[in-house]
């Protein structure tokens, strides 16, 4: 009777397993990292299970943000979704209007958690949280800072970038005058974020109504009566004398910048790990140039991703949830993921914690981005940017863009039509989500 | 593909219109001569099958034989064995294009928390958007300048490589790689190799005195498009067309080659009539290829910039559904694009299908 050995064995092995399975709660956390930040990331969540024995994390990658946003989409509407996702700062409005998900600061308080809220520093604190609560964990916050080759710079006869636009400019045009470099900076994949959106923050412009959409759906983008159109017309201007590149597809901003080709280049911080792992050339950074009549310059906003949870799951594993997420506002985890990505710490201690330890005098570039991002007193054109159905508000601006680079429009025109079709998509976010927004994001589990 | 392609066709190729009818072939329908098939048995009594011009379209018996279905009366395991490409049809197609539908009248939030009826406005707001008709004319452009380009290629390819006596087979092969190559990474491999920074053919181009830079020029990206979407499709051309000369009687050839005939008249006078049904055959698959399956080309070669240049309407559906998240305009866009290539489809069967002919 081989089939009953058989199956008495199996029923042993299950029973074995069985206790040890249902001790520890599994759940799912859909994230978009790859590369060495993917890397990082499941680090953290062995770190977590190694930690305790009662919960399981499993990390699961979905591709880039937009897969796991559409993922996840799929997965809810499927009523099977995930406990946690990763998404980007882009679909912050998305997420809290949807009715799909658990603020986590409700969450935690439930379950008992105590977390130290107002040490959230500020621009990370006020960008993820709705009313004075927090809807989502930040995880990845990050800042676009001004990365530039040491020795293109000595050679030409400048110390570092200046501060201002205007004397960068200089700098800019010297550099490829005196054939230090063909390429003085390379346009950004995401220039839209780094150049227009912070650089309004950063210069004190309004971008939209409303306190940049803080104050609710009727927002609308004004960013085309500001010095984003003067900022659109520098970069052709740029562009046309040889001073500006685009990588284009099929090479990244980052090798251009990396391989020696272009002096300086505008990107997160968080392309740290990468750069410091491919870069051949003597690097540093900076703060992000500002105009020469802004005095003093203010904060830069945030991008990067938050962890978001979803409804619809069972209190246990809405404990190991809770559990997850408070190890992740932990300072120690906060310094350690600072320090291997170069994602910004999200709570003071973290910061108060890696100063401490003299990390920022081995890495100076990394404070750079605290730094910028604690500048000055945030107000309503620096606060961030909080537009409904953003990313495909950005996607028209872009292309708007682009007619300029292409020379098919004019910098005014194409930022009014940016506007007039970015202000269509936010009217449409607003009917879809009428009456919404009072009570968003607020059913506490 | 499906069932009608010529290596899947009926190794008899009838020979008058009688056989024809006669013959069972409902799961046949094929539009291309038979590989296998030679005319040199053609009676020179048996008259040939004249293609008469039918009065009405619709009407059953306008086309004798091959492209008519007739199952007569047992017609029990026929339509068993249909049944499960017709349950693959009714759940990966007609459910779908049902669900595409519904969600073109729809206003709805991603999760589909919030949904609102809103009649036909998410196809009044595409017909008023400047970026959809620019988008409807790049498509024609795209497509119809993918399929010359590629049909043209492909035919002097397979009569090239037909003529050519050694080492036919590894021409054939080589011809065929690129065919394996995932399209996203043949589109990768184009944008490098023609980046205006970095990119080898783009410094060629320079150094000729061409300011290629598909970054910044809307017809070089255009063109850079059409280029890609061209190289990978033109094996798939070639494939059937290096089949479809096979069956071109080397008799025929050589009687013409005797009457002092050259290559090239030979090819133009005698290859290609009777490759008039592949051709045709192959035009619409790369119309529907070019309408279709090139958003990945797209994805990988230019994003659909720059400022919207390259930005075909499939493109622009898997933008707006897939990043945009406006599902309610992608869904209106898909119906229209699906209504788009049907036209399209019926346009070139009622008006070229009558230049081919199938009597071969």
């Amino acid at each position: 009777m081989k089939k009953t050995a058989f199956m008495a064995v199996l029923l042993g092995v299950l029973a074995l397993a069985a206790p040890a399975q249902a001790a520890r709660v599994e759940v799912q956390w859909w994230h978009a990292m790859s590369g060495v930040l993917g890397d990082r990331l499941n680090e953290l969540v062995e770190k977590f299970n190694a930690s305790q024995d009662k919960y399981t994390v499993v990390a699961v990658a979905k591709g880039n943000y937009d897969e796991v946003t559409n993922g996840v989409i799929a997965a809810y509407r499927a009523k099977r979704p995930p406990e946690m996702v990763q998404i980007a700062e882009r679909g912050y409005l998305t997420m809290l209007l949807s009715g799909a998900i658990v603020p986590v600061q409700d969450l935690l308080d439930q379950k008992g958690y105590k977390i130290d809220w107002p040490d959230f520093i500020k621009p990370v604190a006020s960008f993820w949280s709705y009313k004075g609560r927090m809807s989502a964990m930040p995880f990845n916050s990050s800042t676009p800072i001004f990365w530039y080759n040491k020795e293109h710079f000595r050679k030409a006869g400048f110390d570092k970038p200046a501060d201002t636009w205007q004397e960068l400019e200089a700098q800019l045009y010297a550099i490829k005058a005196k054939g230090v470099s063909e390429c003085g900076t390379v346009l950004p994949g995401d220039f839209y974020w780094s150049l227009l959106e912070n650089y309004s923050a950063i210069n004190n412009q309004p971008y939209g109504t409303l306190a940049n959409g803080f104050g609710g759906l009727g927002t609308e983008f004004v960013y085309n009566k500001t010095k984003v159109v003067s900022q659109v017309a520098r970069l052709k201007k740029w562009l046309d004398d040889g001073v500006l590149q685009i990588a284009g597809q099929g090479l990244s901003p980052e090798q251009l910048f990396t391989s020696g080709r272009c002096s300086t280049f505008v990107n997160s911080t968080a392309s740290h790990g990468n750069i410091e792992r491919n870069a051949k050339i003597e690097w540093s950074a900076t703060f992000l140039p500002h105009e020469n009549d802004i005095n003093p310059p203010l904060n830069s906003t945030i991008g990067g991703g938050a962890i978001w949870v979803m409804k619809g799951h069972t209190p246990e594993r809405y404990d190991a949830v809770a559990a997850f997420l408070d190890f992740v506002a932990q300072p120690e985890t906060q310094v350690w993921w600072h320090g291997v990505t170069g994602y910004v710490p999200a709570t003071s201690k973290a910061y108060a914690l890696a100063r401490e330890r003299g990390y920022y005098k081995e890495h100076p570039t990394r404070e750079i981005a605290v730094l910028q991002l604690s500048r000055g007193t945030p107000n309503d054109n620096s606060r961030g940017f909080r537009f409904g159905n953003f990313v495909q508000t950005m996607l028209a601006q872009r292309s708007e863009v682009e007619a300029v680079f292409t020379g098919q429009k004019q910098p005014q025109q194409a930022m009014d039509d940016a506007v007039k079709r970015g202000n269509e998509i936010l009217r449409q976010f607003e009917k879809l989500n009428a009456g919404k927004d009072a009570e968003a994001g607020r059913e506490p589990k | 593909m499906n069932a009608s392609s010529p290596i899947a066709s009926s190794p008899i190729w009838p020979e008058s219109p009688a056989v024809q009818v006669a013959q069972p072939s409902g799961l046949v329908r094929s539009q291309h001569p038979s590989p296998g098939a030679t005319v040199a048995e053609h009676s020179p009594v048996t008259p040939r099958p004249i293609r008469a011009r039918t009065p009405k379209r619709g009407q059953p018996d306008r086309e004798p034989g091959l492209k008519r279905a007739n199952f007569g009366r047992e017609a029990g395991l026929p339509t068993l064995l249909l049944l499960p490409q017709l349950l693959i049809l009714v759940c990966f197609f007609f459910i779908p294009s049902l669900r595409a539908l519904m969600q073109s009248v729809l206003l709805s939030d991603p999760f589909g928390s919030n949904v609102q009826f809103v009649w036909f406005d998410n196809f009044k707001a595409l017909f008023a958007s400047g970026e959809y008709r620019q988008s409807i004319v790049t498509t024609i452009w795209f497509t119809v300048t993918q399929n010359v380009i590629t049909l043209a290629v492909a035919v002097v390819l397979a009569f090239a490589s037909d003529r050519v006596v050694r080492g036919r087979s590894v021409y054939r092969t080589l011809i065929l790689l690129p065919y394996a190559i995932a399209p996203a990474i043949a589109g990768i491999l184009w944008a490098f190799l023609f980046n205006p920074v970095v990119g080898p053919l783009a410094h060629m181009l320079h150094a000729l005195g061409i300011s290629w830079d598909p970054n910044r020029n809307p017809n070089d990206a255009l063109w850079l498009v059409i280029m890609a979407a061209s190289w990978k499709h033109i094996c798939y051309d070639y494939i059937f067309l290096a089949v479809g000369l096979l069956a071109v009687p080397a008799s025929l050839m050589e009687a013409a080659a005797v009457d002092g005939a050259g290559p090239i008249r030979r090819f133009f006078l005698i290859a290609l009539p009777m490759l008039g049904p592949t051709v045709f055959f192959l035009a619409v698959m790369n119309f529907i290829y070019g309408f279709f399956e090139t958003f990945a080309i797209i994805d990988a070669v230019t994003h659909g910039g720059p400022a919207g240049a390259t930005n075909i309407l499939v493109y622009k559906v898997y933008v707006d559904g897939f990043i945009n998240l406006d599902l309610g305009s992608s869904a209106a866009q898909s119906v229209l694009l699906m209504t788009f290539a049907l036209i399209c489809t019926l346009l070139q069967f009622r008006y070229f299908d009558h230049k081919v002919n199938y009597g071969v």
